[in-house]
């Protein structure tokens, strides 16, 4: 990587703008495709009034047609185009408005997209941003609201960002595109709203870096994603009663940055993990082997909190009792220091 | 390789194209270096077809570090970078590739086009008439060839289809769509030289459907007489018109049999050359192939500007309750 520090003329001129995250992300398009003219955005709606809620509103006015478009409901085929496109050099950011939808394209990105640039002997790439919402919240149900994230970052060959900031959306998705490697942007529509100051000027986030949101001593909480805030709101929380928990937000679920929590863990000897996706066979499951498996001895047993194993139900009330809340980290970072 | 292979020093799957060698000898004339070609399983015949070099094909079969790929994708996945060829193994994923590369040749505006080699197979797949419908919906540079040989591994196309007839299908999804003998060699060479000159000039995508046929099992270079899925008989009728037959007798009087003879002894000097600097190549480092799977890398843009940025998000905001849909 060879990104460097900005020069003096850059910092200058440098502001920030109160951004939503969903306009982080609109932002995060805008400048890649005047960055990069090989950089086209399609999906589903991608040019449509509603602008994907409002994460590709003005693109198609500004860049045209050719590289801001509407499609089929064509999943699989949207991903061919991908993967051919990206094979050839330009750089596809394709949108789906539920990652549930884009499990018709497993097939491309499992087959094709992450072992491309192996099977070329390392000659190969393949620069796809594949975008997916996750749709927590206000009655989303059972086919809207899947994160499937571990899937995608249990193969080789792919990347899997979770950015949990406004800010973080923006250099994060900017790296996304500009990376040669396929990536899976996962985005927690439960975020769209939340309001950060984001500088105004293109920058890149270092994919596999994590981010100590929150300094502490008594309990690494590693977090991701739309758990992010939560994390944060329980480290408040925990304040208040003097523990001092310490938030680490991992930004990419591939490549893992596991040496930052090993570093926090070992200042703190405590972890819990708060995963938005399900329990068994998950990241939380993943980071605490590593850990585990790396220092040995721990002062307390590591703690995780994700959703259960269920289907995800679309009532209201009962979608509220199903996801974890700050409460339920706030009961594990507990318990992780009570214990001893 | 049919010599070769059952040594089992290749130790890879290998499907064997003979009796289907008369559109890859045909496209090799047509095709530039820039254009891409991406074949199915059975694509020994494509990749020579795009004029990579013989030796790291051979190299590719041995698993050695001097194959194509450096031995990490044996026959099923050959490929070759510098020349614009790969093919795969998973059916109708030979039309992935070729489609969006011809998206990119469009949207840069070459003249360069992307050629997608397909089995019967492929029509089993839902897959593919997504793919169809957006290549023609989006007119791009690109050629469908299908070789029809009837069987998808050892189940024939009756089996398989309710309406077989491929060509027509592809027509009703808007491509602009024929049929042809797949065994005539110079049939095949007159319509793309009318057909592939037409898909640079903007006139949108194309496919044809060529009747063909294998005489090996669907791996391997044995016959698979034992199989029962297809008579002794069927095999022979084809043989009678293999497409180099038909070619050869073409050729008689109009070349000279001395040097058809002559070049048919370098080709196979050529092979044995192949195989021979293959066997003395070694492996490649497990440590380096494995470190393959991501680049790490990132276009050179990003060198122009920061990355040490560090958000200021502190929490103290809930998430959303989204309102409607």
């Amino acid at each position: 990587m060879l990104m460097r520090e900005s020069t003096v003329a850059e910092k200058a001129s440098a502001g920030s703008t109160r951004l939503s995250f969903a306009q982080s992300i609109n932002a995060a398009q805008r400048q890649a495709m005047e960055l990069d003219p090989g950089v086209f955005v399609y999906g589903i709606g991608a040019d449509g009034k509603a602008g994907i809620f409002g994460t590709t509103t003005g693109l198609v006015e500004r860049f045209g047609p050719q590289r801001v478009f509407d499609t089929p409901i064509a999943e699989g085929g949207l991903a061919a185009l991908a993967a051919g496109a990206g094979s050839a050099g330009l750089r596809p950011v394709l949108v789906h408005q539920r990652l549930d939808f884009m499990l018709y394209s497993i097939d491309q990105i499992v087959n094709w997209m992450a072992p491309w640039r192996f099977m070329s002997g390392g000659r190969a790439k393949m620069p796809v941003t594949i975008r997916a919402i996750i749709g927590k919240g206000w009655g989303q149900g059972p086919q809207h609201t899947k994160s499937l994230h571990t899937w995608f970052a249990h193969v080789p060959g792919l990347q899997v960002v979770m950015p949990g900031s406004p800010a973080d959306a923006k250099g994060l998705l900017l790296s996304s595109i500009m990376s040669d490697d396929p990536t899976l942007f996962i985005e927690g529509r439960s975020l769209f709203t939340m309001q950060e100051d984001v500088p105004d000027e293109p920058y890149f986030i270092r994919l596999g870096e994590a981010l100590v949101r929150r300094a502490g001593k008594d309990v690494t909480l590693v977090s991701m994603g739309s758990m992010v805030p939560v994390a944060l709101q329980a480290a408040d929380t925990l304040s208040k009663a003097n523990i001092d928990a310490e938030v680490v937000d991992l930004r990419c679920l591939m490549p893992l940055d596991i040496a930052s929590i090993i570093t926090s863990v070992k200042k703190t000897g405590r972890l819990v993990v708060a995963e938005p996706g399900w329990r068994m066979y998950g990241a939380a499951a993943e980071i605490v082997a590593t850990v585990v498996e790396t220092l040995g001895e721990m002062r307390s047993r590591p703690r995780r909190v994700a959703w259960p194993q269920s289907a995800v139900p679309t009532s209201s009330k009962l979608e509220e009792q199903f996801y974890p809340t700050s409460d339920d980290i706030v009961a594990a970072c507990r318990a992780s220091v009570t214990e001893s | 390789m049919a010599e070769y292979h059952p040594a089992d020093e290749m130790r890879c799957p290998m499907h064997f194209c003979v009796g289907q060698e008369a559109m890859p000898a045909a496209l090799a004339q047509v095709l530039r270096r820039n254009d891409v070609l991406m074949s199915h399983y059975r694509s020994h015949g494509y990749y020579l077809a795009k004029g990579a070099p013989l030796d790291a094909m051979v190299a590719e079969f041995y698993g050695k570090g001097t194959g194509s790929n450096s031995g990490v994708a044996g026959s099923m996945e050959l490929g070759s970078h510098d020349y614009n060829f790969c093919s795969g193994a998973i059916v109708a994923g030979s039309l992935f590739i070729p489609f969006g590369a011809a998206f990119a040749q469009k949207y840069r505006q070459l003249d360069d086009i992307s050629v997608s080699i397909i089995g019967d197979g492929v029509f089993d797949e839902g897959i593919t008439y997504e793919v169809f419908n957006l290549v023609a919906l989006q007119h791009l540079p690109m050629l469908i060839i299908c070789e029809n040989n009837k069987y998808a591994a050892h189940t024939s196309i009756e089996r398989r289809q309710a309406q077989p007839k491929l060509a027509e299908r592809a027509r009703v999804f808007g491509l602009q769509s024929e049929q042809l003998d797949g065994n005539d060699c110079e049939l095949l060479l007159r319509t793309l030289e009318r057909v592939v000159p037409a898909i640079r000039e903007g006139k949108g995508p194309h496919f044809i459907e060529i009747e063909t046929y294998r005489y090996c099992g669907h791996v391997g270079p044995g016959d698979d007489e034992g199989m029962g899925y297809r008579d002794a008989a069927e095999i022979q009728r084809w043989k009678a018109r293999d497409p180099i037959i038909v070619m050869r007798k073409r050729l008689d009087g109009v070349v000279d049999r001395g040097e058809l003879e002559r070049i048919e002894r370098e080709v196979e000097a050529q092979v044995h050359s192949a195989v021979a600097s293959a066997k003395r190549a070694g492996f490649a480092d497990i440590r380096k192939v494995i470190s393959n799977n991501w680049s790490g890398e990132y276009a050179s843009v990003v060198t122009r500007f920061t990355h040490s940025v560090t958000p200021s998000f502190g929490g103290g905001q809930s998430e959303a309750r989204p309102g409607p849909f």
